[in-house]
């Protein structure tokens, strides 16, 4: 499984959200490849899961790939709540 | 004996003073701390050596696609030509990329043990504006001090200023910040810290909070701005085929060729654009490995410490004012750059991801302290500082170092604390 945090310019808040994303699957004890990456290069990165915050959500929504809109990058209970509803939906 | 000194003169000569060898052992030590798996060692070590090297092929690219821009700018406005010095991005950290590193890394550690000792408790994780600054600064010194000044000495003297300043620019701002978030548990580290605390100090004598800018409504036709690839490459590449177009096709001749010359012009703005993407993809790789090792390790040392982070932390608490910021400061950028022509100061280009992501952080900033009015000064605030900074680094205090860098991605604190900095070392030359 590949997941593929967004931010606009992919250097900083991708990566903190990447950071945070590895510590919540870590704790779900689910196993996943996780890369950061820009909005520009989503659409190519063929991820399974997407992470990005609600202002890029337009602009991921055309993808075939499933968005998960984070509100606080930092907030790991809320990456893992949304995480945990995904794959149980699954 | 001899073997010993042969040895580590071997291995100065073609591991320690080749800088993409040695951000990989950087990236190494880092995981290895971590203790993570073999296959994340090897891969995350190659990832971040490769992320260097891509970072110079990028730059390349940039460099080549500025050649004619200047001249050609110079024309339209009969400046006398000044072509541009800069002995390119890709040149200068194959020089200076050990040093760069290594103040990055001693500067962090400098970052800790004040988080750990003083009151001032931030820990700087924005990578990517560390290694620009440390880069900035390291221009400043050889630009000052001339090509054989000491590398160590760059070293300690950058080290111990990049500590400072990751300490406390988060601790400076840290008042708006809390108007901005609502609370005490994330602080801004970034470089945009001089225009977000002017555009909170600025909005709170002109402006009211009242006025939030969250309560209008925007048009959604802004919708691609998102894409910073795109709104990069498609200004660039107006820019261009304007100046193509004034310039006229004898001009151009010298340039384009064959090829007719607005074609010429658009596709040297493609170009520039594709070569920041490059440079963006190569810095990301760069600091994956870099920047987790370091949060892990200050986690460890100063548990109670706040985290100073990239700017996009704020957008979403006024996504509004991020958009007037940018528009303000494209304005001012856009009459800077008519003023800065016509008197024949200077051929400006402009910055997107400055006046894309850091005006819009300091549209934010300023909607916190005084609403609309706020926002609107956090934008001209960076368009003016921008537009001067880059004027002033690009003619006087980077020209022949990092200045091709400066044309793309120099920014509100570089440029004041830079200038500052400059004159101070000045004394000294």
């Amino acid at each position: 499984m590949k997941i593929l945090t967004i931010c606009g310019l992919g250097q900083g808040t991708s990566l903190l959200l990447k950071m945070n994303v590895q510590e919540a699957l870590q704790s779900l004890g689910i196993e996943a490849d996780v890369d950061n990456s820009d909005v520009s290069s989503a659409s190519v990165e063929n991820a399974d899961l997407i992470l990005a915050g609600e202002y890029h959500i337009d602009s991921l929504k055309h993808l075939d790939t499933p968005v998960i809109a984070i509100t606080d990058f930092m907030d790991v209970e809320e990456i893992k709540n949304k995480l945990q509803k995904f794959f149980k939906g699954e | 004996m001899d073997t010993l000194i042969n040895v580590s003169k071997w291995l100065a000569d073609n591991i320690f003073g080749e800088p993409a060898l040695l951000i990989g052992i950087i990236a190494l030590i880092g995981l290895l701390a971590q203790r993570k798996s073999k296959s994340a060692v090897i891969s995350g070590t190659i990832k971040t050596i490769l992320g260097f090297l891509i970072i110079q092929a990028g730059a390349g690219v940039v460099v080549n696609s500025m050649l004619s821009f200047g001249p050609m700018w110079q024309h339209v406005f009969g400046i006398e030509a000044q072509p541009l010095q800069a002995m390119g991005t890709d040149n200068f950290i194959a020089k200076y990329g050990g040093t760069i590193t290594l103040m990055m890394t001693f500067g962090f550690l400098i970052n800790v043990l004040l988080a750990r000792l003083t009151p001032f408790k931030y820990i700087y994780l924005t990578g990517h504006m560390m290694f620009w600054v440390c880069f900035v600064l390291t221009g400043i010194f050889v630009e000052t001090f001339g090509p054989d000044f000491s590398q160590t000495k760059i070293l300690i003297i950058g080290s111990i200023l990049m500590g400072i300043y990751w300490t406390l620019q988060p601790a400076y701002v840290q008042k708006y910040m809390k108007k901005v978030t609502g609370k005490d548990a994330i602080a801004l580290g970034h470089t945009v810290s001089f225009a977000a605390w002017a555009a909170g100090a600025l909005g709170k004598v002109i402006g009211n909070p009242e006025q939030n800018t969250e309560n209008l409504k925007l048009p959604e036709g802004l919708n691609f701005l998102k894409d910073s690839n795109v709104v990069i490459v498609t200004v660039m590449g107006l820019v261009y085929g304007l100046g193509a177009i004034l310039a006229g096709p004898e001009f151009m001749a010298q340039y384009s060729g064959d090829k007719n010359y607005i074609v010429y012009g658009l596709l040297q703005g493609l170009k520039f654009g594709g070569g920041i993407a490059v440079i963006l993809f190569g810095v990301k790789l760069l600091i994956a490995e870099i920047v987790p090792a370091f949060k892990g390790f200050a986690t460890k040392i100063v548990p109670d410490a706040k985290p100073a982070l990239d700017c996009p932390v704020v957008y979403p608490f006024a996504p509004t004012a991020t958009i007037i910021g940018f528009a303000a400061a494209f304005v001012t950028t856009i009459i800077m750059m008519v003023i800065m022509g016509i008197t024949g100061f200077y051929v400006f280009v402009p910055p997107m991801i400055a006046l894309f992501f850091h005006a819009a952080a300091a549209g934010v900033f300023g909607n916190a302290t005084g609403g609309i009015k706020g926002a609107i000064a956090g934008g001209v605030i960076t368009g003016l500082v921008i537009s001067l900074g880059q004027a002033i680094f690009v003619k006087y205090i980077t020209p022949t170092t990092v200045s091709d860098f400066i044309l793309w991605g120099g920014d509100t604190d570089m440029f004041i604390f830079g200038s500052i900095l400059k004159l101070i070392i000045g004394i000294f030359s």
